[in-house]
């Protein structure tokens, strides 16, 4: 125990493996994967197509669940949690960004924002002022009453992190949050990224770009469902160095032990 | 929850109202149904009424003695001639003077139908009936004199009394008191004319309007002295148990007829039982025909549903994603079956009723809807909207909200 443990993790990945298929078709997204996120993170996950990074964050989403392995977020265990208590922690403790915004057409910005929180339980006139209030963070209290349609690409994106941010979540997870953007919307919606990032938000990004990596506190690599660099390991582990051998079913049996 | 139920209000009547036509047919399914279920309803529940205030009229001391009718069947209703209308009626004078004798018996008339014509000198008309009675007839039925006098003990026995119709089918004019005309073969004088009733649906099962009355010897002469009875009206004395006459009307009866069981006393709710089941019968075939009309109307929904899920997959992804339960998506599209179904049921509710009264116009009786028989049709439609929105609510709750999100447009 050579590490000091300086801040209480947010997120604890331990031997996690996902699996998709059966038999022969079975094939690992994810293998044996550790991970520890502090709080105040802003993590930039990295790595090719089909390594395994989307499915890394849907399951830190709770969106998916793990096959093997185990995960805690806030120090508690999520494997044993109900449908109704997952969904209980998506609305209050996970912001969701995706690639193409997915706002709801049919219902204008401050809607759209003020969704997440009616699964939370807060009345209608309340949310509405606490969906104006996000939005004026991110300079966009005149488009309140806007349709999606009308607003440009780096504007949608600003609104679904307002929806993101609508709930206080404890982490926020965006999944390529620029990549259907220009460069300049790009640079724009990673600045307001990053200044949650230096207000004290925890971050999970994916990206495919390396010039956004910049931003961020840490940049994770994935290579075939396994971490192949992480910046906060002191010594970057070099790409043609010996392969990482995945833990024989001993040392695996054992990590099972210690979560008991 | 309850904030969540009043979203999901707020949501379904925002997409139902977004998809404006779509959501009109399907109400138009839904109410079709349920309007020819509340028209069927409706109409028949006219019929029970009118029965029903009949005897409100005529005071709850009134006994039928009725031949006991022969079960019908299903097979009845295709059956052109069912055999039941030309038996013979066990109901003879002696049954009319033991019921006359008995205890709690005010007085007893017959009703003795006639087949045959009846005809003037220029007019044949059809659709006359000719009824055998006794003058106590007048205390058991609402029969009120417009012209002349009703028969009584003292009139001739080939003196008539006319409904007001048949008067006026006879010889052109209601004035036919005095006149002469013809009963199966035999010369009659009209003494009286009867006040128009416009209740051809009565529990004496005779329409007064176009009848010709005679007198029960009359009657007897066209039937070799023999008077064979439909129906005898009983009326009780005062505070009499009605129940405890019957009884004994049932006991006297069957000694006359050796015990044979072929007749039967009706009294109080029994008689505004529509008199035959066949009537019954053909309620409930109807009323199952309509009811495969609501079905249809239940598969409208189930369809505009499902399509309504397919489109939404990535908001339903979304909603997930941001934290709502498979659940409150069951619920949100439950609401939305819901408001269609119930809509349906109001409109096809209204709209069922007004067709019951513009068919009313072609029938002799109003439609009645008690507030029973529109609470089923509006159960009904609730029931067919949550039946077949379930699917579709289940199937949209059941996505994988990964998949749906990656769903393209």
């Amino acid at each position: 125990m050579a590490k000091k443990i300086v801040k209480e993790p947010v997120i604890e990945l331990l031997a996690l493996e996902k699996r998709f298929g059966f038999g022969d078709a079975e094939h690992l997204a994810i293998d044996n994967l550790d991970l520890r996120v502090e709080k105040g993170e802003f993590i930039a996950i990295m790595g090719p197509s089909g390594c395994g990074k989307t499915t890394l964050l849907n399951i830190i989403g709770l969106l998916d669940t793990p096959s093997d392995g185990d995960y805690r977020l806030d120090s508690q265990s999520v494997e044993s949690l109900s449908h109704i208590k997952r969904a209980h922690a998506r609305a209050k403790k996970i912001g969701f960004v995706f690639q193409d915004f997915n706002l709801i057409e049919r219902m204008n910005v401050i809607e759209n924002v003020a969704l997440p929180l009616t699964y939370s339980g807060v009345s209608p006139t309340k949310r509405l002022g606490l969906a104006s209030k996000m939005l004026a963070n991110f300079h966009l209290s005149e488009r309140e009453y806007y349709m999606p349609w009308q607003l440009s690409g780096g504007q949608t994106q600003r609104v679904a992190i307002a929806r993101a941010l609508v709930n206080k979540p404890a982490i926020l997870l965006a999944d390529e949050p620029t990549g259907n953007l220009d460069s300049k919307s790009s640079h724009i919606i990673m600045e307001e990224l990053s200044d949650l990032h230096k207000r004290g938000n925890t971050i999970i990004m994916v990206t495919h770009n390396p010039d956004l990596t910049t931003y961020a506190s840490r940049v994770i690599t994935m290579l075939d469902g396994k971490i192949d660099t992480d910046t906060k390991e002191d010594k970057v582990i070099e790409k043609n160095s010996a392969p990482k051998r995945p833990l024989s079913i001993k040392q695996r049996k054992a990590i099972k032990r210690k979560k008991k | 929850m309850r904030i969540l139920l009043f979203e999901h209000f707020r949501t379904a009547r925002e997409s139902l109202r977004r998809t404006k036509v779509r959501t009109y047919l399907t109400v138009t399914g839904v109410a079709v149904g349920i309007a020819s279920i509340t028209t069927i309803l409706a109409l028949s529940g006219g019929v029970t009424d009118i029965i029903t205030r009949q005897i409100k009229d005529a005071g709850n001391d009134i006994a039928l003695v009725r031949p006991t009718a022969k079960e019908p069947s299903l097979i009845d209703l295709g059956n052109p001639n069912p055999a039941a209308a030309y038996t013979t009626s066990p109901l003879v004078e002696r049954d009319l003077d033991s019921i006359q004798s008995l205890k709690n018996v005010d007085l007893a008339a017959p009703i003795m139908t006639l087949s045959g014509n009846v005809y003037s000198k220029d007019e044949h008309p059809h659709n006359s009936t000719i009824v055998a009675t006794t003058p106590e007839f007048t205390k058991t039925a609402p029969i009120v004199m417009k012209d002349g006098q009703f028969i009584d003990g003292m009139t001739s026995e080939d003196t008539v009394v006319l409904g007001e119709q048949l008067a006026v089918n006879l010889f052109g004019t209601d004035q036919a008191v005095g006149k002469q005309l013809t009963i199966r073969g035999q010369p009659f004088t009209c003494i009286g004319v009867i006040k128009r009733q416009k209740n051809p649906i009565n529990y004496n099962n005779i329409d007064v309007d176009n009848s010709a009355i005679i007198s029960l010897d009359s009657g007897k002469l066209f039937n070799q002295g023999v008077a064979q009875i439909q129906q005898i009206n009983v009326k009780a004395t005062k505070n009499t148990d009605i129940q405890k006459l019957k009884t004994s009307i049932e006991t006297v009866i069957s000694k006359n007829h050796d015990n044979e069981r072929d007749t039967s006393v009706l009294v109080g709710e029994e008689i505004t039982q529509p008199t035959s089941k066949l009537f019954l019968i053909m309620t409930a075939v109807l009323s199952a025909i309509a009811g495969i009309s609501l079905i249809v109307g239940g598969i409208g929904i189930m369809n505009i549903m499902l399509v309504s899920v397919a489109e939404r997959t990535r908001e339903i992804g979304l909603r997930k994603a941001v934290g709502a339960t498979s659940e409150s998506i069951v619920s949100q599209f439950m609401i939305e079956a819901f408001i269609t179904s119930a809509l349906g049921g109001i409109i096809g509710l209204v709209g069922g009723y007004a067709l019951a009264f513009v068919i009313s116009m072609f029938l002799p009786y109003d439609p009645v809807l008690s507030w029973q028989a529109g609470a089923v049709a509006l159960a009904l439609s609730i029931i067919v909207g949550v039946l077949f929105g379930l699917y579709p609510a289940l199937k949209a709750s059941r996505k994988n909200p990964i998949e749906s999100l990656r769903r393209s447009r």
